[in-house]
């Protein structure tokens, strides 16, 4: 194991710690307040804070913060930028609590700054263990607050407890084995007195699971493992040994309903990617959102989206929960825009599947049988697969506003994959894949996109698929607008009470829609792409939008 | 210390131009196993997915030689985050096929005559010169090719000369732009996105058009370069291959 150690930026760190509170509006923030359960419960209350990563345990990144409206967002003026030297693409989400934001960059250090002025309070530094491994860049999504204790996990996969005042380290507990290439990219969940973390790795065979620990002491307080075991129910969807390595990670933020005390987490492909033949069988809980009891760590149900998943199709989605009426019944619903191209809405107190409807071109699968299971439809060896393998939408988290009620996130359009599939052979560390893949293209050796954007050039064009913005109506799953972009995006989405909808792109614009129509009505250009959902919060009675683009974190607000 | 290195660079570049390009479609399917399992996650299924490098087009940020592609896959480059690999010499042999073939597993067989005599054929019964600028001299109706031979591999500089509609990128399509005003530009497009249009038009002028002024917009899907199939014997294409494959800037 490798120490963390603190490194204090700025030689004035000392002297801003201690004054920092004072430096605050402590009149309009009462800053000392400790962050507790309650009030992560009851986020939606006070708009002025980001509490966790989606904004409250609904995950549905809408604020009633309405200060910024359509009539005045053209106004919107860079406040401050936090420029750093991250390497590669950023996709934190930050936290606003009481006036300070505490935001992570690459891989692991966790910056607190004052949300108003963009000043540095101090940084927090790990150095993770050069054995660390992931498929996808050194990313970190975030930190998660309890009391006033922040928590990260780690390229390594540890989990770290921070003194928020301070960045001092309190704790520091081994999730995983860094040798077996297991890691942890997204912010950990806090629930009750405990916090809650995935673990990533698929594309190295490990063996994923979501676990708890205690918030004040770093212990474990229990294991899911999202590869049932032999005697364990679901056991019997492996064949052989493939349970062993077969993926299953965890790598994005759950969800959380207080009144059913369920958690909800969205489980990964399973491995070998490619070669489902090596895995026969539905392969549980890959490709799942799990519903477990916080306590116990017991799951209470399952529904898979993608059984025996051939095509890299993660469930890792964030859960949305919202409760509209289904069947003219007010009903508890989770909504889903999944990798694999279909939208769902699922009832998320038994996991009963309501609906699912394509929300791009799919043709892995034809429709659903009468209990929600989809029909799959492999494609012939050397044909196209729609969605390709980064997916219809991905990762990046999607927004649901009570106010309209409609669901947004972002899309990849006419975008597919050609599979080439093999038996792989599993060692501990190395990438365990079964074949490849090339994205179709209208000429052979055409620059594709993958993940991230890495050239300003776009020579890849959008002939091998582009981005969109959506807004779908829960109750069809059809698309009301469409905000097309030429570029495909990873940008995740916040919506607001004034029906705005903030997102961005890989071509560094940062977009301001009217909620209802999809019409833009505000852009900045930022330089750098967004692979993150901007989020916003309040200080002074002011309200901001903070995006991060690149190598910055810019915070907007309206010109005074 | 800045010397030294250059000299190593130009010594790096005179043994790359020696490579013979003859790389057998066992050893590129051989590549392209081991490239999918244990490569492809960071470089991208095209090459392309570590930023400043493009295995398909020959970028590398200190590889020059076959040897140096070699040192570089079993060294591996810490400071990149890169990890060394242990290969055996005949799968090291195919990534490096692989990569020199510009990751074209059709593998196609391709036969370089005498460059004096593909020049001959360039200038002359080829009719390359009409649009091409080979030193900077010329036309500008199609791309320079002054630095052909180094950033296209053999077979791609060949699926052009046979099939150019078929090999080109998209990016490369032309583009003919109607605007509001009534003015019509034509060109060749270097970059778009949402907003806008990158276009160096015919003149080699460079513009940016913002698509709201723009009234229609076309991208050929047809080639403006003729194909030599069937116009040149197979040894006058090995000829010209030859040459081509000799313009290195």
């Amino acid at each position: 194991m490798r120490l963390a150690v603190l490194r204090r930026v700025f030689a004035l760190a000392a002297a801003v710690l201690a004054g920092a509170f004072a430096v605050l509006p402590a009149a309009a923030q009462p800053v000392a307040r400790p962050v507790t359960g309650t009030r992560i419960e009851k986020a939606a209350g006070e708009p002025a804070n980001w509490l966790t990563y989606g904004g409250g345990y609904d995950s549905k990144r809408f604020s009633t913060l309405s200060q910024i409206t359509p009539a005045n967002v053209k106004n919107l003026q860079s406040q401050w930028v936090l420029q750093d030297n991250v390497v590669g693409v950023w996709e934190a989400n930050p936290l606003v609590v009481d006036g300070v934001m505490y935001v992570t960059q690459r891989p692991n250090d966790v910056v607190a700054l004052d949300a108003k002025t963009g000043r540095v309070f101090w940084i927090y530094h790990y150095v993770a263990s050069p054995d660390a491994k992931v498929c996808c860049g050194a990313n970190n999504r975030g930190v998660a607050i309890l009391g006033d204790t922040l928590y990260m996990g780690t390229l390594d996969a540890h989990l770290v407890a921070l003194d928020a005042k301070t960045g001092q380290l309190l704790w520091n507990t081994a999730v995983a084995d860094v040798k077996a290439a297991y890691s942890i990219t997204h912010a950990p969940l806090v629930v009750k007195d405990k916090v809650v973390v995935g673990v990533g790795g698929g594309e190295f065979g490990i063996r994923g699971f979501v676990a708890a620990y205690d918030a004040k002491t770093g212990k474990e307080a229990w294991r899911f493992n999202t590869i049932p075991g032999p005697g364990e129910p679901g056991h019997e969807t492996w064949a052989d040994d493939a349970w062993e390595h077969g993926g299953a990670s965890a790598w994005m933020t759950g969800s959380y309903d207080p009144e059913l005390n369920l958690l909800y987490w969205g489980i990964g492909n399973p491995g070998p990617d490619w070669n489902p033949a090596q895995r026969p069988g539905d392969n549980l809980y890959s490709d799942c959102v799990v519903a477990i009891d916080p306590d116990t760590g017991k799951l209470k149900w399952h529904y898979q989206f993608t059984p025996n998943d051939g095509y890299d199709y993660d469930s890792v989605q964030v859960p949305v929960l919202a409760d509209i009426p289904w069947n003219g019944k007010p009903t508890k619903v989770m909504l889903w825009a999944n990798r694999n191209g279909v939208f769902y809405v699922i009832d998320r107190v038994t996991g009963k599947f309501l609906l699912g409807q394509p929300f791009v071109k799919v043709n892995w699968m034809s429709g659903f049988d009468a209990n929600g299971r989809p029909i799959q439809t492999p494609q012939p060896e050397g044909a196209a697969t729609y969605p390709g393998n980064q997916g219809g939408t991905n990762w990046f988290p999607p927004s649901y506003s009570p106010r309209t009620g409609l669901f947004y996130f972002s899309v990849w359009e006419n975008y597919a994959t050609i599979y080439r599939r093999e038996e792989s052979k599993y060692e501990e560390g190395k990438t365990f894949l079964g074949g490849g893949f090339s994205v179709l293209s209208p000429a052979p050796g055409s620059p594709t996109p993958g993940i991230g954007r890495k050239s300003p050039i776009n020579t890849w064009t959008n002939e091998t698929g582009s981005g969109a913005t959506v807004a779908v109506d829960p109750h069809t799953g059809k698309r009301v607008w469409t905000f097309p972009q030429f570029d495909v995006t990873e940008a995740g989405l916040l919506t607001t009470a004034s029906n705005l909808v903030f997102t961005g792109g890989r071509e560094g614009f940062v977009y301001a829609l009217d909620a209802k129509t999809g019409k833009e009505l505000w852009k900045a250009q930022l330089g750098g792409q967004i692979n993150m959902a901007p989020v916003t919060y309040s200080v002074d009675g002011k309200q901001y939008v903070a995006v991060i683009a690149g190598r910055t974190l810019v915070s907007f607000a309206l010109r005074d | 210390m800045l010397l030294v290195a250059g000299l190593a660079t130009l010594a790096g570049r005179a043994a790359a131009q020696v490579e013979d390009h003859n790389y057998s479609p066992a050893a590129i399917q051989t590549g392209l196993r081991i490239y999918s399992n244990q490569c492809q996650l960071c470089h991208g299924p095209n090459g392309d997915g570590v930023a400043g490098v493009n295995l398909a087009r020959q970028r590398f940020k200190r590889a020059h030689t076959d040897d140096d592609i070699r040192a570089t896959i079993s060294n591996g480059v810490s400071t990149a985050g890169m990890p060394s690999f242990r290969f055996q010499p005949e799968q090291l042999d195919g990534l490096v096929a692989l990569i020199r073939s510009g990751f074209d597993t059709s593998g196609a067989p391709i036969t370089l005559g005498n460059p004096a005599r593909g020049r001959a054929i360039y200038e002359g019964k080829g009719g390359c010169p009409a649009c091409h600028m080979p030193k900077g001299e010329g036309p500008f109706n199609a791309p320079s090719l002054a630095e052909v031979g180094s950033t296209l591999q053999p077979t791609a500089i060949q699926r052009y000369l046979l099939e150019p509609t078929k090999a080109m990128l998209p990016l490369d399509r032309p583009a003919v732009i109607l605007m509001r005003d009534g003015r019509t530009l034509r060109g060749r497009r270097v970059n778009e996105d949402t907003d806008s249009v990158q276009l160096r038009d015919q003149g080699q002028t460079l513009r940016s058009i913002a698509k709201a002024d723009i009234k229609s917009y076309e991208l050929g899907k047809t080639s403006a370069m003729p194909s030599i199939a069937g116009k040149l014997t197979p040894a006058e294409l090995a000829d010209l291959m030859a040459y081509l494959l000799s313009l290195k800037g």
